[in-house]
């Protein structure tokens, strides 16, 4: 009986997937040149010491926010 | 030095041909698994970029459309592990007799969302053997898994359904064929 209802499902797949094109309509090399040329934004690794610095000084003296603050 | 040696080594020249000559193939093969042609196109464009920054992984003596063909396997199943199914699952009682085409209609749809809510993994591989009928050992080469696994998938995928169906009360070998 399961063998009989596997077939039926397998069949019934196949007629509720009706056949999709797989003809590829335009090129897609342009699409690939731009995604190629677009660099993604990378932060350099001295950006990242430089938060984690002032983030540890801040913490030991949170007095100097206000300083660094009036700075900018 | 060959095509597939000067891509390895990252010249743009040679990865424009190997793009004009597998396109359309990546894109067939994501077509059949995500079934939406933008999307389909969307992944094409990712895989073949992923394909470029990965081409120092290639070995030259290597099968190209086989390794693409796995990148692009790959992100079409991150993509169908991403989307959820857009409708619920109805659980309807059986009610009054309706016509046929209709009742034909709402079963297939029925199995269609029952189908989308299998696992990404069983999902890849029923649409693949089942739906599309691609040979089993490409579908193992794609999914970078043994014949024996991807029929185990099949096998669970259709013993899903099959739970699935009994449940909601949907009988696929009822309803009639075109």
């Amino acid at each position: 009986m399961n063998e009989q209802e596997d077939r039926q499902i397998r069949e019934a797949l196949k007629q509720s997937f009706p056949p999709i094109s797989t003809e590829l309509g335009r090129d897609l090399w342009p699409a690939v040149l731009r995604k190629l040329d677009t660099r993604p934004v990378r932060v350099p690794w001295y950006d990242w010491a430089l938060i984690g610095f002032s983030a540890s000084v801040f913490l030991v003296s949170p007095q100097l926010v206000l300083v660094f603050a009036y700075h900018l | 030095m060959d095509l597939l040696q000067r891509f390895a080594l990252g010249e743009i020249d040679a990865f424009e041909t190997l793009v004009r000559q597998f396109q359309g193939e990546i894109y067939a093969w994501i077509v059949r698994i995500v079934r939406d042609r933008g999307i389909a196109e969307d992944l094409t464009v990712e895989t073949l970029w992923r394909i470029y920054r990965a081409h120092q992984q290639f070995r030259p003596d290597g099968n190209f459309a086989a390794w693409a063909r796995r990148i692009a396997t790959n992100l079409a199943l991150d993509h169908l592990r991403r989307k959820r199914p857009e409708q619920s699952l109805l659980v309807e009682p059986a009610g009054a007799p309706q016509p046929d085409r209709l009742l034909q209609q709402e079963t297939r749809e029925k199995i269609r969302q029952a189908f989308r809510r299998l696992p990404a993994k069983l999902q890849v591989a029923a649409t693949l053997a089942l739906v599309e009928e691609q040979p089993y050992d490409e579908i193992a080469d794609a999914l970078g898994t043994s014949v024996g696994a991807v029929k185990l998938r099949v096998f669970r995928a259709v013993r899903i359904l099959r739970k699935q169906l009994n449940r909601l009360g949907v009988r696929p070998g009822v309803e009639g064929h075109d």
